[in-house]
């Protein structure tokens, strides 16, 4: 109990301070640090632990995004009271998107998923950009936002730490390691007794849920969304995320998260006209990654595991 | 009538153009197993080695030589394109798991992609005519265009020298018998390396081609042009049973014609997902596709 009471101190902490002594822009970066952190989880979920490779968690995204925004607009009267119902609806929107998605893709193995689900974004890109009601091509504008910075900032931090420890309970619960043993070996696994295709649909359903959750949240950080907000980049943006973390590795991706949500920033300066040299940046990036160092920054471990046992037990994690 | 034959006609042209491209995802996935996600940036090299060599060149009078020229030019870039891509990026990583050999073609489509709007400029470039477009004849009213009788006949003969490559030589019969067995296969004295810059050069020419097709079709090239007939391409690779080379060519052609006709008879601003929904019905019913065969898995 007493870890998470000093977690909360410090949070509440890094909010007075970014309330009260840093500016807007700095703000709005940390709460997209936050949503990133969510989705790359989510997308850490079904391809670090369950070994199934997603394209299209910028589609997913998009569900929870346009549900959550079109649901306050038109159902709840813009009252940011709200706006966790709408956040949730667009939950688990994209999870009945998900779990449709898994029903064929998962009959089949090899790499089917991945084009299955840059489908999916794709096909949702291209319905939202018909879809004459909600703006179409131009977007959905004056969405509710919170009205102040700490509204905002505690709904953030409340959803990441609930993505984070339902995806880490779900880790090291028995339903983690069957994930873990399809990882290994599926062939092992299926002997073993393991119904491969279900529990990879059902990690596909999860992952889903919590990517709609971040999409849901995105819509009312920035108050406008467009189609072209979830393009084919997002996704690849979330794996580059992911893949740096550590596929597998839970807070390797929120401090993934953080280095690719604030080194952008830091670097803006020296960007030069309209070259956007961080899709240039990010590619090089990810494939000597790939050729250099695979596992990513810290593999399948989390952060802890490569403290000595001292702190461990200081921090009373127990494994 | 005539506006169904003029449909057909578009159909075929863009499906002939979609099998070519299909035979590149094909054999890299029938000889690897992977999925090459920067085999459509590939297809841009190609039109921009047209474009770069009709500039270099001086080709500015429409003939049958310099279409010809330019042809070649595409077909070299992209095949050099192909091999540098497979022997810097996928090489290194021939016995690490998919998952990294898949992440790395996505890089590799997208440093492609945003580095040649670095390169050469992210605003589209008009594509020389290298041959002039003419109405030869009409059939049943409809008239029937030169570019498209070249894209037939051209995509046709590469087609059938691809067969003959694969099918007549001995290379071919290597390339066979790598993606059946490629751990037999340097039993009997094949270089497995050789062989697969082999099919990425292969499949990176008809690419090249490819880019040159539509190009002279819709004469308007940039960095981002892959992308949509890439996918649509891939779609059709896995409409006809991905590894197998004469699904590829069917799926093209079914996908053309299946994908022309949503536009012409309506539809047509869902075209772009139009091949990802046969995607899925294709999996949900035949998930090997048309001429897939499964392979045993034996333990």
């Amino acid at each position: 109990m007493k870890k998470y009471f000093i977690f909360l101190v410090l949070v509440v902490l890094l909010g007075v301070v970014l309330n009260s002594f840093l500016n807007s822009y700095i703000q709005a970066i940390f709460i997209s640090f936050m949503i990133n952190a969510v989705m790359a989880l989510s997308l850490n979920f079904i391809t670090g632990l369950a070994d199934q490779f997603s394209l299209g968690h910028a589609g997913l995204m998009a569900i929870g995004a346009y549900t959550s925004a079109v649901l306050n607009k038109e159902f709840f009267n813009d009252q940011w009271i709200m706006i966790p119902v709408g956040v949730l609806c667009g939950g688990f929107l994209a999870a009945v998107a998900g779990y449709l998605l898994s029903l064929p893709s998962f009959r089949l193995k090899g790499d089917y998923i991945a084009i299955v689900t840059l489908g999916l974004a794709e096909i949702v890109r291209i319905l939202l950009l018909n879809w004459k009601h909600v703006g179409g091509p131009r977007g959905y504008n004056a969405i509710t936002k919170f009205p102040d910075f700490f509204l905002s900032y505690g709904f953030a931090v409340l959803l990441l730490f609930i993505t984070f420890m339902t995806m880490y309970r779900l880790k090291i619960s028995w339903f983690g390691r069957n994930l873990w043993a399809i990882n290994e070996d599926d062939i092992a696994a299926e002997v073993m007794g393991l119904e491969i295709a279900k529990t990879k649909r059902y990690a596909f359903t999860i992952s889903s849920f919590f990517a709609g959750l971040g999409g849901g949240f995105y819509s009312h950080h920035l108050g406008y969304i467009s189609p072209g907000s979830f393009g084919f980049i997002i996704s690849v943006q979330i794996l580059i995320i992911a893949v740096l973390g550590g596929l597998g590795s839970l807070s390797g991706s929120i401090l993934a998260a953080a280095i690719l949500t604030f080194l952008p920033e830091l670097l803006r300066s020296v960007q030069t006209g309209s070259l956007d040299l961080r899709m240039i940046i990010y590619p090089i990036l990810l494939i000597l990654m790939m050729i250099l160092r695979p596992q990513g920054l810290f593999g399948r471990k989390e952060i802890y595991e490569f403290l000595s046992e001292k702190w461990k037990t200081k921090l009373g994690i127990q494994l | 009538m005539q506006e169904f034959l003029q449909h057909t006609l578009n159909g075929l042209s863009i499906g002939s153009i979609y099998a070519l491209l299909a035979l590149g995802y094909t054999m890299v996935y029938g000889i690897l197993g992977m999925i090459n996600f920067a085999h459509s940036e590939i297809y841009m090299m190609g039109a921009f080695g047209a474009f770069y060599t009709a500039r270099f060149l001086g080709l500015d009078t429409p003939s049958v030589l310099n279409f010809a020229i330019g042809l070649c030019g595409a077909v070299l870039f992209a095949a050099a394109v192909g091999f540098l891509v497979e022997k810097f990026a996928y090489k290194p990583l021939r016995n690490s798991p998919k998952m990294n050999v898949l992440i790395t073609a996505i890089g590799v489509s997208i440093l492609f992609q945003f580095g040649g709007q670095i390169i050469f400029g992210a605003d589209p470039k008009a594509f020389p005519t290298l041959i002039e477009d003419q109405n030869l004849f009409s059939l049943f009213d409809s008239p029937i265009h030169l570019t498209d009788l070249l894209i037939y006949f051209v995509s046709f003969a590469s087609l059938g020298i691809l067969s003959f490559i694969i099918f007549k030589t001995q290379t071919g019969r290597a390339m066979r018998a790598v993606s059946t067995r490629p751990d037999m296969t340097p039993l009997m004295g094949i270089n497995n390396n050789k062989i697969i810059s082999m099919t990425f050069v292969i499949g990176s020419a008809l690419a090249g081609v490819a880019a040159v097709l539509v190009s002279i079709k819709y004469p308007k090239i940039d960095p981002m042009m892959g992308v949509r007939i890439g996918m649509a391409s891939f779609v059709a690779a896995v409409f006809g049973g991905i590894g197998s080379l004469h699904g590829a060519v069917v799926g093209g052609f079914l996908l053309g014609l299946g994908e022309t006709y949503l536009i012409g008879y309506g539809a047509s601003t869902y075209k772009d997902a139009f091949s990802f929904v046969i995607l899925i019905i294709v999996l949900l019913y035949k998930p090997t596709g048309l001429f897939g065969t499964t392979r045993r898995e034996k333990i």
